[in-house]
């Protein structure tokens, strides 16, 4: 064999070589994670295949802005009245407007105009001038506001999702934003509709709580817990609610730890992922002096004094102000732990006693990146406490674990019985050709499943029926191929040469077919969601392999053949 | 060599043309009455609804199903069977607003756990779209739908000519609407999945048609001597051996998906197969045959604009040079 064959031949060993090592642990029975197999992972199976959950929740932007222009406008009146400037008869208009667009009417004294939008203009950059009659002004919220508001809200409710299903202990859960107002929630595994929704559909509970660092010392704490553990014959599982477990955990400690106190836990997370790492205890003073229900904002930003150190700053109502500014004037120098749906996000030493209801967390951490990173964070996370809009269900579907087990049997079973058909009667048709054709799509099985792998795609029921498809259209390929080549046979020219012919003129029409194939495949992708986007995907890789299969490792079994065939001076060629 | 399709055969397709053409119209123009009176009968995903499926104890029928439900409260739902006898699943759907459906699979579950242990049911899937979802659904689906056709439309017309690219679009036309036709008559349920395998057939018949298209074109090319109708009848019998043998091996893999794939991508399958033999006929009848009628066509407006006098000549469809093979 020439050269050249063998360095496509070395290209083609190395595909299929690469190809077995990635589809290896999925098609195989053994524990990988106990072997010293170089590639672990396996092929991502969609809900309808390994059961679960998947949510569409619609935001209700319409409430939020109705909410957003009552704070503005409460907000508008109080710092005119500082100002002097009395405003009367403060109305939201809601009728007559779109409903993402409510404005605020206000009365005011005519001879204060001018400070009036002066102090509008400094001070309120959010709010538009809709109009102004006779001592009567109307305000909107500005366009770059609202968009600000649709981002913040959606992102917020994505970030509270999530933080309510690590309560449940799913193991890859997805929470995606769909469009501008849509949240898409993906849980693999879950069948309990209506306990997720709950979850989902509950408001979440922010708490300020004194460590009771004098009650007992970390090590006993820790120890304590262990004890209770052990004793018990428990431990939190991934799949358990953790609000289960640390209930649990109190209970069995009462009267071991002093009145009024209770265990709870900081969990570590792995970066960059929902996976728990380790979990440190707390003993906190039971009753919350501050809850959520004071929160008015949080934000990341920069030390005041220093101006390069990252910090949280809250701000509370004035109710709640009031209240903080007690607990920590109490409490200097003492833990105050944040806890969030009954989990410790932070314990930072009060420094100071805080008034006015304003108070920074300042972040403790090895580098600037990390600190700046957890400050955000922890902005992200007090600001999450509730729910910050009204959540619609908009789509709700289930698959049970055993339906998904029995789709994934008769799908695997139905495209190997198509394709074992197909491969027969191609055999016979084409005979020795056929059987160059049989290995090429056996190939491209494999390279579809491997590409699956490798693009961490996702496998779904109608992918499965994309993988089926993909052998039927391949075969075309293989078809177009052959009949060419047989008919430069029937022009009476010399098999080498007319298999030469036969793939030269094919490439052409393989490559127009596939890529209309391919433009529908992209249309599915753009606007498929789950199951439909998988069979898309599916298609999609199918077209490129298909392509590869058939012009490249086609051609390279064909070049070995002719030469076999000039071997043994045969006069004909099967096909 | 086995050969399914003996080479050198000259059947008439083009001379059928009118006839068959003639046909298709009239299967196009009843389905679009079906489609207005009969209607597809949309699935949950684009009207709005919910669906339950529930494996209950074998002892269970459908009346005693039905029973339960209404006892609980449940009035107005449909319960259907679905597999066979000895699975015992069945399938309740109901309408509501969007209040009502949240609650549904709670109220299966509640109303089961009555007179049933936990062990002795079990809820195997739960779909609940609601209204306002579905309409969204229903825009999107068929707008993709059309974006699908007119990136194909452009495709064809660079990649061969005004001559080539109306018929490629009207014999996807025409098999899309045939598919939907065969679609309302069996009353399946029209659902995400169907829509899929509608666009699915969308590419693949295109598939087929450019094919034959590609083989006119080097048809032209090669015998320029030849009639248009001689010179597509030519390309269509030359390439019928390849059309069939494809269409073939698509068709068992998706029957094979059909009659061994499970409930749930059963009627995904059956849409694939319906398109897949309509495809191939059109790509055989409809699409080349459309291909002399725009030729003649234009043709004659070219006549006619050189006998008028006018200057402004149409733009001369010119045969895209084929690579030389050796």
């Amino acid at each position: 064999m020439s050269r050249s064959w063998w360095g496509r031949f070395c290209l083609l060993l190395f595909f299929i070589v690469l190809s077995v090592v990635y589809v290896f642990p999925t098609v195989s029975n053994l524990d990988l994670e106990k072997t010293k197999f170089p590639f672990k992972q396996k092929i991502n199976l969609g809900l309808d295949l390994q059961g679960g959950l998947y949510m569409v929740l619609g935001v209700d932007f319409n409430r939020v802005f109705k909410d957003t222009v009552e704070r503005k406008s409460s907000q508008l009146v109080a710092r005119s009245g500082e100002k002097g400037i009395v405003l009367t008869n403060t109305k939201v208009i809601t009728e007559g407007l779109p409903g993402d667009d409510p404005q605020i009417s206000v009365d005011f004294d005519s001879a204060k105009r001018a400070s009036l939008y002066d102090l509008v203009k400094k001070e309120f950059p959010d709010l538009r001038l809709v109009g102004e009659k006779a001592g009567q002004l109307e305000l909107g919220l500005s366009h770059d506001f609202r968009t600000q508001v649709r981002e913040k809200t959606l992102s917020q409710s994505i970030e509270v999702i999530r933080n309510r299903i690590d309560e449940f202990g799913v193991s890859e859960p997805s929470i995606t934003s769909q469009g501008t107002d849509r949240v898409v929630v993906e849980l693999p595994g879950v069948k309990e509709l209506d306990r997720a929704k709950n979850l989902i559909g509950q408001t979440a509970k922010l708490e300020f709580k004194i460590v009771d660092a004098k009650g007992m010392s970390r090590t006993d704490l820790a120890k304590l817990i262990a004890d209770i553990e052990k004793k018990n014959n428990f431990s939190f599982k991934e799949g358990d609610r953790f609000s289960d477990y640390v209930r649990k955990i109190n209970d069995l400690a009462k009267g071991q730890i002093p009145a009024g106190d209770e265990i709870s836990f900081e969990r570590h997370k792995i970066a960059g992922t929902e996976t728990e790492s380790a979990r440190t205890p707390y003993l906190l003073v039971s009753k919350a002096e501050v809850t959520g229900e004071d929160l008015q904002d949080a934000y990341a930003a920069r030390d005041g004094e220093t101006g390069s150190r990252p910090v949280t700053n809250f701000q509370l109502t004035p109710r709640g102000a009031v209240a903080f500014e007690r607990l920590t004037g109490d409490h200097l120098h003492e833990p105050l732990a944040i806890v969030l749906d009954n989990v410790v996000q932070s314990a930072p030493i009060i420094q100071s006693k805080i008034p006015g209801g304003r108070g920074v967390i300042t972040m403790n951490r090895e580098n600037f990146e990390s600190m700046e990173k957890e400050a955000r964070d922890l902005a992200v996370i007090l600001r999450a406490g509730a729910l910050p809009a009204q959540l619609d269900f908009l789509e709700q579907r289930v698959v049970g674990p055993s339906l998904g087990q029995d789709s994934i049997h008769k799908g695997a079973l139905a495209s190997l019985i198509g394709s074992v058909v197909v491969f027969v009667f191609v055999g016979i048709y084409y005979q020795v050709s056929g059987l160059i054709a049989v290995f090429s799509l056996i190939l491209n099985v494999l390279f579809v499943l491997a590409c699956l792998v490798g693009l961490d795609a996702t496998l779904t029921l109608p992918g499965i029926a994309g993988i089926a498809l993909t052998v039927g259209i391949a075969v075309d390929s293989n078809v177009v191929i052959y009949e060419r080549i047989r008919e430069e046979i029937r022009h009476g020219k010399r098999f080498a040469v007319a298999v030469d012919a036969g793939f030269q003129k094919a490439f052409r029409t393989i490559l127009d077919a596939n890529v209309t194939n391919a433009f529908a495949a992209i249309v599915l992708m753009m606007f498929g969601t789950g199951p439909i986007k998988g069979f898309a995907v599916t298609l999609m890789i199918g077209i490129v392999t298909t392509l590869f299969t058939a012009v490249f490792v086609c051609r390279l079994v064909f070049d070995l053949y002719l030469h076999l065939l000039e071997n043994r001076k045969a006069k004909s060629i099967s096909i | 060599m086995l050969e399914l399709i003996r080479p050198g055969i000259r059947i008439d397709f083009v001379g059928k043309r009118n006839v068959l053409m003639g046909i298709s119209v009239i299967a196009v123009l009843a389905t679009f009455v079906l489609l207005f009176t009969k209607g597809l009968n949309y699935g949950i995903d684009f009207t709005g609804g919910a669906e339950v499926q529930v494996h209950v104890p074998a002892a269970w029928d459908i009346g005693q199903v039905r029973d339960h439900l209404e006892q609980g409260g449940m009035a107005g739902v449909k319960v259907q069977q679905i597999g066979e006898a000895k699975a015992s699943q069945f399938l309740i759907k109901a309408q509501g607003d969007e209040k009502s459906l949240n609650l549904i699979s709670k109220h299966v579950s509640d109303i089961l756990s009555k007179s049933l242990k936990s062990g002795e049911f079990e809820i195997q899937r739960v779909d609940v779209v609601g209204p306002a979802a579905g309409s969204s659904l229903r825009t999107s689906g068929f707008m993709s739908m059309f974006f699908a056709l007119a990136c194909i439309l452009i495709y064809v017309w660079l990649r061969f000519d005004s001559r080539f690219a109306p018929g490629a679009v009207l014999a996807l036309f025409h098999d899309t609407v045939l598919t939907l036709g065969v679609l309302v008559i069996t009353q399946k349920q029209f659902d995400l999945q169907l829509l899929a395998a509608l666009l699915a057939l969308i590419g693949y018949s295109n598939n087929d048609t450019i094919i034959v298209f590609d083989r006119v074109r080097e048809t032209i090319q090669s015998h320029p001597e030849l009639s248009m109708e001689k010179a597509v009848n030519r390309a269509i019998n030359e390439t019928l051996g390849r059309t069939i043998l494809t269409s073939l091996c698509t068709f068992i893999t998706v029957a094979a998906l059909w009659l061994f794939g499970g409930k749930v991508i059963e009627d995904f399958a059956f849409t694939l197969m319906v398109g897949i033999v309509v495809g191939t006929y059109s790509s055989i009848f409809i699409a080349s045959s459309f291909v002399i009628f725009m030729s003649h066509y234009l043709e004659r407006k070219d006549k006619k604009a050189k006998a008028s006098g006018t200057t402004k000549r149409r733009r001369v469809v010119m045969v895209q040079p084929e690579p030389k093979a050796n």
